[in-house]
């Protein structure tokens, strides 16, 4: 069952930022992204590194719309774990890597100027 | 509630399981630098480490010690922000802690590169150097940690010499052979005094490379633009080459009590060589007539460590890759901490093994194969 966790003032992550916190026993990265929140749980399908203490990057893809050529894509959207640089689209929990395999995303809202993760 | 960034193998969550085993890991990296190794150096060369402290030094590179050459594009756009170095004995003995790992095997960071070295006197000195600071500082007491001896392949009767010198010490477990760009390849006759010392002291003699472009094959990988394609073929395929010709010059047969081990080419391409030399043996036997048994009879009593192990979608296919070799006796278990692409112990143990090979392979044949006793547990 899904339960509201009040986390901290929304101005504390500014945008391009996150942190981990430890909520209800279980730690969660909260991510700025563009001025929107999300979560992602702190834990990396591959070997269960710490994914969400990575940096925060954008990454390279090529396709025929870009020619097959490297273009700099979701720049500010994409996780790298610490461990063994899986990426992860942060607004959709989806690896990179393993386009079929997805992280579990958690809803973050803004509520008079205060953080809530539903859990 | 936020907490500031941890030790980052801190906040995982490892399964009980290794708490239980007896872990032995065959491939830990320890940072050695010019600084490091002046004091322990022999003049005149310890007036070049002495001159090479103000060079700045970079993870992995050599520009202490030699030229080396990074042209990897894909490298500069940065992925992992954490420690990819180790430099004390305490500070590893806590990563291991996190990593539920009993006894580590030391392997140097820089020295990964040791057989591109050149003059061959200032490669001896340098191992020289090294295996004095490993053993005073290193394994100045038993913290679980045990030393594989540099040995300076410019130099087989200096190496024989060292492997002599630091063999009765409890705490030194194995030979490392330097094998990125070894030239000529382990196996070459020039060898037989450093390997009739590794047999006569009965210590493993263990082969690790690591990612190099550079003329001496394999690592004449100047084709390929990324690492994605040289980091993937150089560990294995040096592995292989020294493999073979290890084989085609009788070493197992000359050396019957030389223990030989493979680091870094995780273990697939072992059944792929066990079944393609013996299918060459049954053509041309005559070729190798030192062989008397088919090659896979030798390969099945080398040892093979698992980092980097394959992940293939079921990990059980991984326990059907090992029994095509007898995997169960000679795989032994190595993370390459702190490097990035180091193994945690949990991923080998998703392998679907009995657990008497598990205990086999997590710990039990490398401690066999350092001399150690398993603890009752």
């Amino acid at each position: 069952m899904s339960a509201e966790h009040e986390l901290c003032d929304a101005a504390a992550i500014a945008p391009g930022e996150h942190r981990v916190v430890e909520v209800a026993g279980r730690q969660i990265g909260i991510f700025n992204v563009g001025g929107s929140f999300y979560a992602l749980p702190n834990a990396c399908f591959h070997q269960n590194g710490p994914l969400c203490r990575g940096i925060v990057s954008g990454t390279l893809q090529a396709d025929a719309a870009s020619d097959f050529a490297p273009q700099w894509r979701l720049d500010g959207e994409v996780v790298i774990c610490p461990w063994h640089s899986l990426e992860f689209h942060i607004r959709t929990g989806r690896s990179l890597a393993y386009p079929e395999r997805r992280l579990p995303t958690y809803p973050v809202r803004v509520d008079a100027g205060r953080l809530v993760l539903t859990l | 509630m936020s907490t500031d960034a941890p030790h980052i193998l801190a906040e995982h969550r490892r399964s009980r399981l290794l708490d239980e085993l007896f872990v032995v890991d065959f491939d830990v990296h320890i940072n050695e630098t010019p600084a490091d190794l002046a004091p322990f150096c022999e003049l005149p060369w310890r007036k070049a480490l002495e001159a090479l402290t103000r060079v700045p030094h970079r993870y992995l590179d050599i520009p202490a010690f030699a030229p080396n050459f990074s042209p990897w594009v894909g490298a500069a756009l940065p992925t992992i922000e954490r420690r990819t170095t180790v430099t004390s004995a305490a500070q590893l003995r806590a990563d291991l802690d996190l990593l539920g790992v009993d006894v580590g095997v030391l392997f140097p960071d820089s020295f990964l590169l040791h057989a591109l070295i050149k003059p061959p006197a200032y490669a001896a000195a340098l191992a020289r150097a090294y295996n004095r600071w490993l053993v005073e500082v290193w394994l100045a007491e038993d913290r679980g940690l045990r030393g594989a001896l540099l040995a300076p392949n410019q130099d087989p009767v200096a190496a024989a010499a060292e492997i002599r010198r630091y063999a009765g010490h409890p705490l030194v477990g194995c030979v490392y052979l330097p094998t990125c760009c070894v030239d000529p390849l382990y196996g070459d006759p020039c060898y037989d005094p450093m390997f009739d010392a590794a047999q006569e002291c009965g210590l493993p003699v263990v082969l690790h490379s690591v990612t190099a472009i550079n003329p001496v094959f394999p690592f004449n990988l100047q084709e390929y633009d990324t690492l994605f394609s040289v980091h993937s073929l150089a560990h294995t395929l040096s592995m292989i080459a020294n493999a073979v010709r290890m084989l085609e010059t009788g070493v197992p047969v000359r050396f019957p009590e030389l223990r030989i081990a493979f680091t870094e080419g995780g273990i697939g391409w072992v059944p792929w060589l066990c079944m393609r030399l013996d299918k060459e043996y049954s053509e041309r036997r005559r070729d190798v007539p030192l062989l008397t048994e088919r090659p896979s009879h030798y390969l099945r009593r080398m040892f093979y460590a698992t980092q980097p192990i394959e992940e293939p979608e079921h990990m059980g296919d991984m326990a059907t890759l090992m029994s095509l070799f007898g995997g169960e006796d000679c795989v032994i278990f190595a993370s390459d901490w702190p490097h990035h692409d180091f193994d945690h112990p949990d991923k080998v143990l998703q392998i679907p093994l009995s657990d008497e090979a598990r205990g086999k392979v997590m710990g039990a044949n490398g401690a066999r194969l350092l001399g150690i006793e398993v603890p009752a547990r």
